[in-house]
Formats: structure tokens, C-alpha cells, sequence
């Protein structure tokens, strides 16, 4: 069973930047690591390889710093990478980046699953396993949460919806996107560190990946950002004095203003 | 009674204990919120001859906050931090209250937020330049954050990093402290020093205190069993480690390095303990920037499965390896990641000498796994503690028996036989962990019933009187407190233990502060 894991590369903490002009997230490496979601997508995909052999591979687009993160997926059990890695690729919405991955995806070929996190924690959209999947012309689940069997034609899997539990046979080759607690990723080991550092890893860039460069980064991407904003949190403790009575009118008052 | 002197009642007998669950009793409580009303109090209570234990967030394990009567001076409520300075050693530090926890001023650091309002301006131009500064850390981390900096100051508490970093003693650059008659002393490192064992502090309001310090040699281990005395020593780190017996600290100087750029967790498994001692043996002395190494015995690794099989807070920990007999912890700290890669394979290769294998490794250079790491590391005593719960409900007089000695370098195989032998022999259930590479291992005994529990007590003091003859220490970090006060004497000897008792009264004559702390008091039972 050859898997492709798509990761994606995102803000450590909940400070985001953003670029004033384009209003996409700023993306410079700095601590950065990678989407929770496809954290669980990987362990699930280097799980089956265990159980049925075969091979998984990590693909992901982004800043040549996202290698160190293609590195680290492979101490972790996957075994190459590829890097879609251009200027071009710069500020694409998920239209943009399900294209550029569906050529990824291509050029790794042999695969009979994809594995995506179920969302990006910074875009929130979980709209790129589905598109990926449209562009390449097969079938998707999302949200899945226990993979039953799998086989190299079809895999039998849960998803989740709302609360509700719905089992699906899906023929291969799917694309799956993966829910936060479907197993508990594990960490390398010295081994998968030091495989790692010579496990291949290719950077293509968008000639090297033979794109359409205008269904690329802001030129593919019908998507327009008007205006973002980063949540402005604030927090405020206020003492009521007096009697009870007192209190409890100004408590009253409180919250009639708030709502 | 002063108006900031509260009659103890019910609602405040959450401070009656501490973590070592040692249950005290008080008449008075008090939380002053500056010196001013530390002086307060203390004069009134002076002037009346009432003891005092001074409490900080009562994370101790050795009950030195849990009052014997008297009053409950808790300093909880001083948690302010007052200033910045560059000390001696160019470091930067931050003039905390005893009060702040651990975990707020880390947070502080870690978001480099603090409240400067009322801060001079020569604080303020360090602050600046803090600021400016990469990133600093406050190295020593015992593992409840909720420990107030007094708290840490006044056991000279340590964790896992003081493998590297030391014990709070080396990272604190002044303090102040009000003497039980309400005297002022303010001591920076550097400045005041012993002739020989003969020691004379500055008062605040004019003279001097004169103190002849103990005779005794500490050992050369990790050590915060009684005073800290040597030869020409800094006066500040006879303060530190007093066990809040000689004046209440009102304020300290906590110094900062800084932060490493890689700091990697790295777990070793081994299929015999006896392998994963040699790999401490040897790996100490040769991997350099290994900032900690900690143990954990197979026992310690089947409470977690267990954990982890039926407790359901429990079960996002990672499968332990099954052959697994113990484990071997180490977090690598330095600047550069290809130094850090080739300091992770050295210790690889240390680990297949000493008959480990690389695939049973886990490696943490990421947050998430250096908290999934974290994660593991606290559920073990806290598994030991849950199961002791529950045994203390068919048999009340149970508690756990965990030891806090060190021996040196040399000797650790000797004490693991030790250790191994004994618990054998007396069909006592344990878990062992802790800080292997200080030599410090924590056997934690946990009794089944009464009789064990009573067989585990005589073992431990026996270990103390084996230990103490090794050249260790009897407290290697919890502090001597209330509960290890007679292995005290096993270790240094009544001679010893009387010269401590007269340095202790050139400080508090009256003999208030901290009762039934480092010095037993009539009727205590110990461990």
C-alpha cells in the first residue's frame, strides 16, 4: 500500500502575522511546525505501511525551510519527500494549492491513498483534501476517524458527523482526510533521526514540476482577501463594592451593557 | 493581635499541610502583601514569643510549611516583582517577592511581560536591555510550578536541569530577609564573605551579626540536608536552604542565562536496569550539554501501563515499549542543530555500548513531543500517589515513603544493589525514579497495609544511616523540613546538629521561625 501524506507547515503559537498588502499569512519558517491534523494523517499512513507494506511519502508546498519538517515526517517513519518550493507557489488560496499539490502528487505517483489533516489549524478551511481529490479525478472521505480494513483496492473507514458515526467503503485510489485522536502519533527515534538526514527528498520548483504557473499562488487563486484581522483579545476584572443588594444591581447592570 | 493577624478558622485549613500531606495546626494566619507588613507582624510576634512558619505554595514534600502552632505567616500574597539588574556575573536578574510562583514568573519571561509600574529607572534601562537580549530562562525546574520562589529559595530546590544548571542556590544573586526580631539584612552575592567558618552580616539599621558557622564537612554529592557552611563562603548561601528557619525572605535577586536554541527531550529504554545504570555511568562524563538525566524503573514504567490501560485521563500516553525495564531520560541543550545532531548519535552510540539499541529511543524536538514527554514524566508519581490513595482508604495509616538521598559518583551501582536488595528482601512494593545522573534516585515505598507501611519507615531511616556512611546526603533537594529533621543527626552527628542549633539562634534567639524544621521537634516522628 504506497500512501502520499500531504503536510503543511503552520504558525507554532497563536500569534499569526500577516502581510498588510496580500493579507495572507506571513510564512518565514520561523517557529513553525506541523499542522496537528497531518501529524495524526502521518502516523495513520506509516501504521498501515507496517500492517500491509508498501511505502509512504510526505509531500507539501511551501518555503525552503519546510524541508527541516519533510525531514522530521521521515524520522517518523515516512520514507522520501517532495517539496513544492517557488515564488510562484507564494499566496495561493486552496484552489491554488490543491492544483499545485494534484502535481505533486503526479510526479510521486504509484500511490493508492492520500492521507490530508482534516484542516490546516491557520486556515481552518478543510477544503484541500476535497479539492485535491476533485483535481485528480478520485473519490474522498473526510473527517475519518478509524480506518477498519484496508486492502490495496478498497479501505472501509468511519467519519464523523457531528456525533454521528458513518461507515464508508471507499475504492482506491481515495484521497482520506484525517481527524485530530485517530491514534497517538508516536516520536522518532534516534534511528528515524539519523535515517532521515539521508532518506531523498526532492525540491521541485514550478518548472520542475511542469505546473500551469497561472493556476498558481495569486494568479490561480480566485479567492480575494478584503480585509483580515487577527482577534483582538482583552480581558478586564472589575470589583463591585457595597451590600449584596448593591453588587448584585451593578452585576445586573454589567450585563445588560454587555448584552 | 494586629488587624493583618487573622484567628485560624476552619476556612483556612487548606494551610495546615503541604504536599507531603503532613497535617499541622496553627492559631493565627496572616498574608502580607509587603515588607512593611512582614516587619508588622513580626514585631507583634516577637514581642509575644509566637512561633512562625512562613508558606509559600506549600509544594514541599518535606512539611517545613506545615505549622507546629503559632501563627502561619503565608506569603502568597507578595508576588510582585520589583525590579531588574545586570548582576556580577553580567546576568540579568529580576528582584522577585517570594510569592510569585514559578510557573508566573516563566510565563513572564516567556512573553517578556512584566509590570514595570513603581520600578526605577536604573531597572527600567536593564529591563530595556532584557528586551533587546535573546532569549532568557530561569534554569531551575522542580516539577510543581505552582512553587513560589520563596518556597524554592528556602529548600534550594533543583529538578531534572540542575543536572546541568545546578540547584536554585546557583541562580540566585541577592535576597532580603527580615530576622524574626524584624532586623533587615540585604545581602548580594559577592559582597559579604566568612574568614574561615567565622561570618559577619551587616544589619540593615546599623551592627552586625556575628555567626560561627558549623565545623562540618557537607558531602560531595548533591546535597540540601541542613545549613549550607564551607570555608569562605558568600554569606547569601547560608540563606539559601535554611528551611525558613533563620528569617523570612522578603524579597530576591533571581538570575537568568540564556535560553538554549535547541532543547531536545531524549527517552532510552533497556530491557535490564543494570544496562541503564552503566549508560549513566559512562554517558555523564561524555556527552557534553546534557542538561538532564533522569530515571525510571520497570516498576515505575507498570504503574504507567496500568495508568494508561484504565485510567482514561491516561490514555493519550505513548505505548511503552514492552520489553522496557527502565528508562533513561536526557534533554540535550546547546546552540546549533548540527551539534546537537552529532551529540544525539554520540549518545546513540553510548546507548548500543551499553546494551540499549537506537530503535527503542524516543527523540522530542518538537513542542508536542516534548509535552507528550512531559506528560509521561509527571504521570508517574502522580500514578503513585493515585494508588496510594486508594489504598489509604481501607488502611488510613499509609502514606507513600519516598526517599530523597544522593550518594557519590562512584557509588551509584553500589546503592542500586542496595536499593534492590533490601526492597527484596522486606516483599516491600516500590517505584524508583529521578535524577540519576546527581546519583539522587527517589525510592518511593508504597506501603499495602500498616505493617509494610511500618517496615518501609524502619527501612528508610536504615538507608539513611547506610547512605550518610557513603559520604551522601540524606536530602538531596526536598530540604530537610520537618519530616527528615532526625536523619539529620545520622548524617552530620548531635555535634553537628548543635552547632546548627547555635548558628540558628544568632539569628532568631527566641527560637520562632520554622518550628520542628531541620531541628526535630519533641514528639515528631520523622519521614
Amino acid at each position: 500500500m504506497n500512501i502520499i501524506v500531504c503536510i503543511k507547515q503552520v504558525p507554532s503559537s497563536n500569534e499569526v502575522r500577516l502581510d498588510p498588502v496580500t493579507k495572507t499569512i506571513i510564512r518565514d519558517g520561523s517557529q513553525s511546525v506541523i499542522n496537528p491534523f497531518d501529524a495524526f494523517a502521518l502516523e495513520e499512513a506509516v501504521r498501515l505501511k507496517e500492517r500491509l507494506g508498501g511505502t509512504v511519502s510526505v509531500l507539501s508546498m511551501g518555503i525552503p525551510a519546510a524541508e527541516a519538517l519533510l525531514r522530521d515526517a521521515m524520522s517518523r517513519g515516512a520514507d522520501r519527500a517532495l517539496l513544492l518550493s517557488d515564488r510562484a507557489f507564494a499566496g495561493a488560496d486552496t484552489l491554488a494549492t490543491s492544483y499545485a499539490l494534484s502535481v505533486g502528487v503526479r510526479k510521486l505517483g504509484g500511490f493508492r491513498l492520500i492521507f490530508c489533516g482534516k484542516m490546516a489549524i491557520d486556515g481552518d478551511t478543510a477544503q484541500i483534501g476535497p479539492e485535491l481529490a476533485e483535481h485528480l479525478g478520485i473519490p474522498h472521505v473526510t473527517n475519518v476517524y478509524e480506518i477498519v480494513e484496508a486492502s490495496e483496492s478498497e479501505v472501509l473507514c468511519c467519519r464523523n458527523m457531528d456525533g454521528l458515526r458513518q461507515l464508508i467503503c471507499v475504492s482506491t485510489p481515495a484521497v482520506l482526510t484525517i481527524a485530530k485522536d485517530i491514534n497517538q502519533p508516536r516520536m522518532p527515534s534516534i534511528t528515524g533521526v539519523r535515517s532521515a538526514m539521508t532518506a531523498p527528498l526532492e525540491v521541485m520548483d514550478t518548472v520542475a514540476a511542469g505546473v500551469e504557473r497561472a493556476w498558481c499562488g495569486l494568479d490561480g487563486s480566485p479567492t480575494q482577501v478584503l480585509s483580515v484581522e487577527v482577534p483582538k483579545r482583552s480581558s478586564e476584572c472589575i470589583f463591585l463594592s457595597g451590600d449584596m443588594h448593591e453588587q448584585v444591581s451593578a452585576l445586573k447592570k454589567l450585563i445588560r451593557e454587555e448584552l | 493581635m494586629t488587624e493583618a493577624m487573622i484567628a485560624f478558622g476552619k476556612q483556612y485549613s487548606e494551610y495546615l499541610h503541604d504536599e507531603s500531606r503532613t497535617v499541622g495546626n496553627a492559631d493565627s494566619i496572616s498574608f502580607p502583601r509587603c515588607e512593611d507588613d512582614v516587619r508588622a507582624l513580626l514585631k507583634d510576634l516577637s514581642r509575644r514569643g509566637t512561633p512562625i512558619t512562613v508558606q509559600g505554595g506549600r509544594t514541599g514534600l518535606a512539611a517545613a510549611a506545615v505549622p507546629f502552632g503559632g501563627h502561619i505567616m503565608n506569603m502568597s500574597r507578595m508576588n510582585s516583582v520589583t525590579g531588574c539588574r545586570i548582576d556580577e556575573n553580567s546576568r540579568f536578574c529580576f528582584s522577585l517577592q517570594p510569592g510569585v510562583t514559578l510557573s508566573e514568573f516563566r510565563k513572564m519571561l516567556e512573553k517578556q511581560n512584566f509590570c514595570t509600574e513603581g520600578w526605577d529607572e536604573a531597572s527600567l534601562e536593564a529591563y530595556r536591555a532584557f528586551l533587546c537580549a535573546p532569549k532568557q530562562f530561569f534554569t531551575p525546574d522542580p516539577t510543581e510550578t505552582s512553587a513560589t520562589i520563596g518556597g524554592m529559595v528556602a529548600c534550594n530546590a533543583s529538578g531534572a536541569r540542575s543536572f546541568l544548571y545546578g540547584a536554585t542556590r546557583r541562580h540566585i544573586s541577592g535576597i532580603r530577609m527580615l530576622l524574626a526580631d524584624s532586623r533587615g539584612i540585604v545581602l548580594k552575592r559577592g559582597q559579604v564573605f566568612s574568614r574561615g567558618r567565622k561570618l559577619s552580616i551587616p544589619i540593615e539599621t546599623g551592627g552586625v551579626l556575628s555567626v560561627s558557622l558549623p565545623d562540618y564537612k557537607m558531602p560531595d554529592t548533591k546535597n540540601a540536608s541542613g545549613y549550607f557552611v564551607s570555608d569562605d563562603m558568600d554569606a547569601l548561601d547560608l540563606l539559601i536552604g535554611s528551611d525558613g528557619t533563620l528569617g523570612v525572605i522578603t524579597q530576591i535577586d533571581a538570575a537568568l542565562l540564556p535560553m538554549p536554541k535547541i532543547i531536545w527531550g531524549v527517552s532510552c529504554f533497556f530491557a535490564s536496569e543494570n544496562d541503564a545504570v552503566a549508560f549513566v555511568m559512562q554517558v555523564r562524563h561524555t556527552i557534553p550539554g546534557l542538561a538532564a538525566l533522569e530515571f525510571f524503573d520497570g516498576d515505575a514504567l507498570k504503574l504507567l501501563r496500568t495508568q494508561k490501560e484504565q485510567n482514561l485521563a491516561f490514555s493519550k500516553l505513548l505505548d511503552i515499549p514492552k520489553e522496557a525495564e527502565s528508562c533513561i531520560f536526557t534533554e540535550l541543550h546547546c546552540d546549533d542543530y548540527e551539534i546537537a545532531e552529532n551529540r544525539l548519535f554520540d549518545l546513540g552510540e553510548v546507548l548500543k555500548q551499553n546494551g540499549g539499541s537506537e530503535d527503542n529511543t524516543w527523540v522530542a524536538r518538537t513542542e508536542a513531543d516534548r509535552v507528550q514527554m512531559q506528560f509521561l514524566r509527571h504521570a508517574i508519581p502522580e500514578s503513585a500517589n493515585m494508588l496510594i490513595d486508594r489504598r489509604k482508604q481501607t488502611c488510613p495509616v499509609v502514606r507513600k515513603l519516598g526517599t530523597d538521598m544522593s550518594v557519590p559518583d562512584a557509588l551509584l551501582p553500589e546503592v542500586m544493589r542496595l536499593y534492590r536488595r533490601d526492597l527484596s528482601e522486606n516483599r516491600l512494593q516500590s517505584a524508583i525514579w529521578g535524577h540519576i545522573g546527581n546519583n539522587h534516585l527517589h525510592v518511593n515505598i508504597l506501603p499495602r497495609d500498616e505493617n509494610e507501611f511500618y517496615r518501609g519507615k524502619a527501612l528508610y531511616a536504615r538507608w539513611a544511616a547506610q547512605i550518610s556512611k557513603m559520604g551522601g546526603a540524606v536530602s538531596a533537594e526536598h530540604g530537610v523540613g520537618k519530616l527528615k529533621a532526625n536523619l539529620l543527626t545520622l548524617m552530620y552527628g548531635q555535634r553537628s546538629v548543635m552547632q546548627m542549633e547555635e548558628l540558628k539562634l544568632c539569628f532568631d534567639s527566641k527560637k520562632l521561625l520554622g518550628i520542628g524544621n531541620i531541628f526535630a521537634a519533641q514528639g515528631g516522628d520523622g519521614i
